[in-house]
């Protein structure tokens, strides 16, 4: 549960790991607020946008980015003990994003296909969303995060509510928005039934399937979506590719590509990528 | 920031590298005044997407290695696009085409005014951010974050969202908007044309460090278009080769210590990318507004020679695609198709487009289903690498009787007119070593 | 040419379609029609015939619809689209309230400015005609009202156009609303080849048929309409046997099809939204970042949604898919009969259609409920609008137990609360939230809530000081019938936070303490410090003509009293249960228990009382997550007697 802010200007760091940087830079997107925010709350840490650094302590912290070296895995400990609240931002921290795809392949066999020289490289075997190392406060879904939904839990924070971030799939704000449903009206696959909302339906609204960068929603029921997707005329792979996105890592999405056959790239290493994927996505209990 | 002095030696290290996209760390060791060693490192974790692509279908590639930058998205997805359409040879209809430069456009406004106010501009007036910087000169900062609101919208309106824009595809968009929505940006754009000007005649007050050197400067160059997506590769010493033939004139290797693959020419020699090479290689191309403008503000010899001055090409390119996206907007006729069909084959084709930072290349090779084989991905910030480093090593004499930490700030800025991209920089794949 | 009279049937040239669009404009209303828009036929704003879908129909099936081209020229061979009408009168998103609260605690509480269009529909087909009969009972016919949806719905003028091109998802036939017109138009058409039938049903709508200047129809065009009617009735036939549905229906709760159904189901909420009559909502709060102005905002929310069903103090009533399909199904073909004398299904088909899988209802129905008895309950009459939060101030805050603390609230404006009835306040707080707290006290002017801190909004609630100020509702709901405990023994059961609603009981019973018979009194919370109202329970404990027991699950190093389940207080007592009444209120599991103790004492189901309000969100009968079974806890309780819940009582996922 987010609390009311204590202090009068709460501390705000902006944090890192493995990630493309594009949910930060949502923070820096909110033009209109920017600002009012930087009057509010101290940001002591956001390397992309200021000198000043700190290693803590946060009232609250904004973690972006995987878990994927053994550096990160240290840091996210740290950042954890200095972090009252911890609020993950985007799929690559709430579901390992897109790099976790190499969770379902070998990693030496992957680091050596990537690189040269693989022994320069160092990382983790896998790919992991942060709530996999250390608890999670809040979490921000997307790749990237929604600017309304970032406002909203900014908002949240500062007032002591509670942010106001709905659980529901994707179709619910999309017929909210007058939407006609691509599958039903195009035939085009479309992973919004099974995707957390919180984008405002963007895709449909672009004559195409949503590609589920907001995760699953509670209760996601793939194996119905993909059974629909094969009667559409998509073969298994290409149903599997679909789930395989920014959030492919995530459970249930996860089963729905091994079962659909694996990942092209990525020969699945059986034993191994199954042990490495025990662990669970994200901290759905918020409160 | 940690010092060490000794008598003979001195190094200066700045661990994590503030105001830039993603994670590096900078090295540089003197000896009685020489430069003996300047290292940017990365330490970006990697995220190995030339193999994460295999398998997979053009459509999908497009969106996946947008996810490589969240700075330049549309920079990923239109050399991807344009490697795709290379082999499968698609016609773009010449209205998607504005539109894709429009969207583009957007990108360039967005990030150089992101650069330029947010990241910039603090080195020259000496705060540490640009929320800093606001305290002081508000007025200037709201401006920056005008002019990139305008960018984003842009983006948002053809991309459904500015951070990874949903919209395009290979042959063309998913969905094209209607000539009223385009109309109803009109206005935030000719406002941002003059704060372009503004922005322009601002930084042409700053005071760049003095610091000149000759460097090879590589950019596309098209005939009729300042270059985007389009035209050659060509150097200002003489590199003109085809769009899709980066490998006949440069390669890649890696290097211990930093997770990014560095680029050379074959010669092993470095080269700049970016706003500066773009305005000195093709200012005969910018929009006669920006054109003027530089010819008003006269800054194009030190363009040309001192990195510090990359400030000034990139407002000048923010001038340039306000005014262009205007003339894009006047001209709109919603085309017949959003997007040409295709169909898939085996083949390989190399494409490359002027992101921000300068030329983003990609190289893909597909099967008979259209499904990608190999890729490789050469970003702009690995190209720069090479080029930061000789720079550094350059200029660092001249600021070695400064005070340490205003001496690693100074350093640190060099790095940072670069506008280095260090996502952007890690994962990639040599290819001529191991395939996939 | 005669002129049609108000009474008589005249016909519209196709050629003269677009001066009855301009009639409508110069009527000054927006037109609303059909129009082709991402491969489907929706409803958008129409200016001129070529907006309209003329040559374009559309083939539809579970999970499917595509456009196709006719030969001929009309402009409504259709059957309905993704859009229903709802979305014009009853919007996806709504700003209900706006709110302030300064620095000092101040709160201000005001409607949200609000334009309310002029339209006019184009195009209402009879199943959408009973659609909004059906709104307007939900709406307007309960003990609160939509304004808003009032307002909206008395700024529309209707023109409805007779289906002839049935879709083969229809089943209008079968729930009885068409496909012929019948009701509920202003102006009604009749499409032919060449033209329109055309007939008033309203003085609003005989206005503008006459300016149309209209030639009567012929006998010919009067048969061939009758034809088309009669055609149209024949494809769709009667795919589902209605007769006894309801019944049937809430026979089968226990059926191994539900979980069947979960297989496929998405829980998208897709039907729930495409459905014409589907009415519930969620608010949310929006605010600046300093949380001084706030606005309340309505969505359309969906039983189909996890959160939907989610009850105070944690917990969720339908846990899982099949639970969900089955309250959506139940409610709209039977309990919805109960709520508002009507089904809530027109068979317009949408929910088949736009069911991204594909599921059925027809199907589903005659799987479920196979075939034949009818009922039906009367509709409710309309009476005072959702009351406005009125400002009350903290006088004085009680701190109960580490997360629970009893607020004394009084209102400036003098109204005496000590004899209001209803059991339950909605207290607001601007850009925080608003949620149904039970009163625990009633004062001279005011009242006393204890509320503990679960959620955001209980947190900051229960961190108020003395002074601040909330907004709250007038009393609401159903509560304890004391009165008719009277020369009765009485029996109080309240488990943890369930003694709150409670206290008010024994309150009234001191009152007038030689009414009531025998008075017991059993408490039972988690441990000691869970405890509340810990000096009451004493000195209630401490005189002669009360029984106070207070037992807890958990002991600690202090408590010397009993431990276990608050049943174990009275399994050896002597009274008679046969002469009490008994009021009970707290967790789920705990009423359960209690109630069958109770049972085992010999009092019958009438007697027995208990309060359902942890499923309360709204409070006042319109966002529907309360219900439970036909009931609306909000409005019909939240207190129900055992006798009155039925089987209802402890079903899982109702
Ligand atoms: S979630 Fe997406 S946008 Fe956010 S950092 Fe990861 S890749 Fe970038
Ligand atoms: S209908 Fe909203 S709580 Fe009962």
């Amino acid at each position: 549960m987010i609390r009311a802010a204590t202090t009068p200007h709460p501390r705000l760091g902006v944090v890192k790991l493995a990630s493309c940087d594009g949910c930060q830079l949502t923070l820096l997107n909110l033009e209109d607020e920017l600002l009012a925010i930087a009057e509010r709350l101290d940001i002591v840490e956001f390397p992309e946008a200021t000198s000043h650094r700190s290693n803590g302590p946060y009232d609250v912290v904004l973690v972006e980015g995987s878990v994927s070296t053994p550096e990160q895995l240290e840091q996210i400990h740290e950042v954890r003990r200095e972090a009252k609240l911890l609020v993950t931002i985007g799929a690559c921290a709430t579901a390992g994003g897109i790099q976790a795809l190499r969770n379902f392949a070998d990693h030496d066999a992957f680091r050596a296909a990537v690189y040269a020289h693989p022994e320069y490289i160092e990382s983790l075997a896998t790919a992991q969303p942060v709530a996999d190392y250390v608890k999670v406060d809040a979490e921000l879904r997307g790749c990237p995060i929604n600017a309304a939904q970032l406002v909203e839990l900014v908002t949240a924070l500062l007032t002591g509510r509670r942010p106001n971030l709905p659980d529901e799939a994707v179709c619910a704000a999309c017929k909210r928005a007058g939407r006609v449903c691509v599958m039903v009206a195009q035939g085009i696959p479309c992973l919004g039934p099974v995707t957390m909302t919180g984008c405002g339906a963007l895709c449909p609204g672009y004559s195409r399937g949503c590609y589920g960068c907001f995760g699953p929603r509670e209760q996601a029921n793939v194996s119905s979506l993909s059974r629909q997707f094969i009667s559409l005329g998509r073969s298994p792979q290409e149903a599997g590719r679909l789930f395989a996105g920014f959030t492919g890592y995530a459970e249930p999405y996860r089963d729905a590509i091994v079962e659909l056959g694996g990942l092209p790239g990525a020969s699945l290493a059986g034993e191994r990528a199954h042990r490495a994927m025990g662990a669970g996505v994200n901290a759905e209990g918020k409160s | 920031m940690t010092t060490e002095s000794a008598t003979f030696e001195r190094s200066f290290h700045v661990e994590g590298i503030t105001r830039v996209e993603g994670e590096g760390t900078l090295h540089l060791t003197v000896h009685d005044g020489q430069v003996s060693d300047a290292r940017l490192k990365i330490f970006e974790a990697p995220r190995y997407f030339e193999q994460l692509v295999v398998g997979r279908a053009p459509d999908e590639v497009i969106d996946i290695t947008a996810r490589i930058c969240g700075i330049c998205p549309v920079a990923y997805q239109i050399s991807a696009a344009g490697a795709f359409e290379s082999i499968f040879e698609v016609q773009i209809d010449p209205q998607v085409r504005a539109l894709r430069r429009l969207l583009y456009a957007g990108e360039y406004i967005e990030s150089h005014a992101l650069h330029v106010y947010l990241l910039h501009a603090p080195d020259f007036l000496g705060y540490a951010s640009a929320i800093d910087l606001a305290k002081d000169h508000r007025a200037v900062v709201e401006q920056g974050l005008a002019l990139k609101k305008v960018g984003n919208a842009l983006m948002a309106l053809l991309g459904g969202r500015s951070v990874h824009p949903v919209s395009l595809r290979v042959g063309g968009f998913y969905h094209v908007p209607r000539r009223a929505e385009l109309e109803a940006l009109r206005p935030a754009l000719a406002n941002a044309l003059t704060q372009a000007q503004a922005t322009l005649d601002l930084v042409a007050q700053f005071q760049a460090p003095p610091f000149e050197r000759p460097v090879r400067f590589v950019s596309l160059k098209h005939p009729a278009e300042y270059p985007l997506f389009d035209g050659r590769i060509v150097s200002n010493d003489g590199i003109d080769v085809g769009i899709g033939e980066w490998r006949a004139a440069f390669r890649e290797e890696q290097h211990e210590g930093t997770n990014a693959l560095h680029a050379r020419t074959l010669s092993g020699e470095t080269y700049q990318l970016g706003p500066s090479a773009r305005v000195t290689n093709a200012a005969d191309q910018l929009h006669p507004i920006a054109r003027e403008a530089l010819a008003r503000i006269g800054l194009q010899e030190e363009i040309a020679r001192n990195p510090f001055w990359s400030i000034a090409a990139r407002a000048l390119e923010i001038l340039h695609y306000c005014a262009e996206a205007l003339e894009i907007i006047d001209a709109y006729l919603p085309p017949a198709a959003p997007f040409a069909p295709w169909t898939p084959r085996a083949g390989a084709a190399g494409w490359g487009s002027e992101a921000p930072r300068g030329i983003l290349w990609h190289h893909y090779e597909t099967d008979e289903q259209g499904l990608v084989r190999s890729a490789q991905i050469v970003p702009p910030t690995s190209q720069n690498q090479g080029q930061i480093e000789a720079d550094l090593r350059a200029f660092a004499p001249a600021v070695l009787s400064l005070e340490h930490g205003e001496a690693t700030r100074r350093l640190e800025q060099l790095v940072r007119s670069y506008d280095p991209c260090i996502s952007c920089a890690t994962h990639f794949l040599d290819l001529t070593v191991e395939g996939a | 040419m005669t002129n049609v009279t108000k009474s008589a049937i005249g016909f519209l040239p196709r050629a003269g379609f677009q001066h009855l669009i301009e009639l409508l404009a110069e009527d000054g209303r927006t037109v609303i029609g059909p129009t082709v828009a991402d491969g489907a036929i929706v409803y958008g704003e129409i200016h001129h015939v070529a907006d309209l879908p003329q040559g374009i129909g559309a083939e539809q099936a579970p999970g499917h619809y595509r456009l196709v081209h006719h030969a001929d020229e009309r402009f409504f061979a259709y059957a309905v689209g993704p859009t229903s009408w709802k979305r014009f009168v009853f919007p996806p998103t709504l700003a209900l309230g706006e709110s302030r609260r300064d620095d000092h605690g101040h709160v201000s509480f005001g409607p949200a400015p609000r334009e309310i269009p002029r339209l006019a529909f184009l195009g209402v087909r009879a199943c959408e005609l009973a659609a909004l009969g059906i709104e307007d009972r939900v709406f307007l016919g309960g003990p609160y009202t939509d304004e808003d949806y009032r307002a909206r719905r008395a700024n529309t003028l209707i023109v409805a156009v007779q289906c002839a091109e049935p879709a083969a998802t229809c089943f209008c036939t079968s729930m009885g609303t068409g496909p012929g017109i019948r009701s509920g138009h202003d102006i009604a058409l009749i499409e032919l080849d060449e033209g329109f039938i055309v007939t008033a049903g309203t003085p609003a709508g005989s206005a503008i048929v006459t300016r149309l200047d209209l030639a009567e129809a012929t006998a010919e065009q009067l048969t061939a309409g009758a034809d088309q009617l009669a055609a149209a009735r024949d494809r769709i036939g009667d795919p589902v046997v209605t007769a006894g549905l309801h019944d049937r229906l809430l026979a089968k709760l226990e059926s191994p099809r539900w979980a069947q159904i979960a297989e496929r189901c998405l829980a998208c909420t897709n039907c729930t939204a495409a459905c014409p009559t589907c009415f519930c909502t969620s608010v949310s709060q929006r605010s600046d970042l300093d949380g001084h102005t706030a606005t309340t905002e309505r969505r359309w929310d969906s039983c189909f949604t996890k959160g939907f069903a989610a009850v105070a103090l944690g917990g969720n009533f339908r846990p899982r898919v099949q639970d969900r399909y089955r309250q959506w199904l139940t409610h709209k073909f039977a309990t919805w009969i109960d709520q508002f004398g009507t089904s809530g299904c027109v068979g317009c088909g949408r929910c088949i259609t736009w069911c991204p899988v594909g599921i059925d209802v027809r199907e589903e129905l005659n799987v479920i409920a196979p075939p034949p008895q009818v009922s039906a309950g009367p509709a409710e009459a309309a009476q005072p609008h959702a009351p406005r939060s009125s400002v009350f101030r903290v006088e004085g805050v009680r701190r109960e137990t580490h997360d629970t603390v009893t607020l004394a609230l009084s209102t400036p404006d003098g109204i005496d609360w000590s004899t209001a009835r209803g059991e339950f306040v909605m207290v607001s707080l601007p850009a925080v939230g608003a949620v149904p707290i039970s009163i625990s006290r009633r004062l001279p002017r005011g009242l006393e809530l204890t509320i503990r801190a679960v959620g955001p909004t209980t947190t900051v609630l229960t961190g108020l000081e003395r002074g601040a100020e909330v907004g709250l509702s007038a009393p609401l709901g159903h509560g304890w019938p004391v009165a008719a405990a009277q020369e009765h023994d009485v029996v109080i059961v309240g488990g943890g936070m369930g003694l709150a609603p409670l206290r008010p009981i024994v309150d009234e019973i001191l009152a007038a303490r030689s009414r009531y018979g025998d008075v017991h009194i059993y408490y039972g919370a988690r441990t000691p410090s869970d405890v509340l109202y810990t000096e009451e329970l004493a000195a209630w404990a401490a005189r002669d003509d009360l029984e106070v027991g207070v037992t807890v699950d958990r002991a600690d190093a202090t408590w010397l009293g009993r431990v276990g389940v608050v049943t174990h207080l009275f399994d050896r007592a002597r009274w008679d249960g046969t002469k009490a009444l008994a009021f009970v209120c707290g967790p789920e599991r705990m009423i359960q228990a209690t109630v069958n103790a109770l049972a085992g004492r010999g009092l019958t189901p009438d007697r027995i009382f208990i309060s359902m309000e942890r499923h309360m969100e709204c409070g006042v009968g319109l966002c529907g997550h309360c219900q439970v079974g036909p009931f609306f806890v909000c409005k019909d309780g939240p207190v129900f007697s055992l006798a009155q819940l039925g089987d209802v009582f402890g079903r899982e996922g109702i």
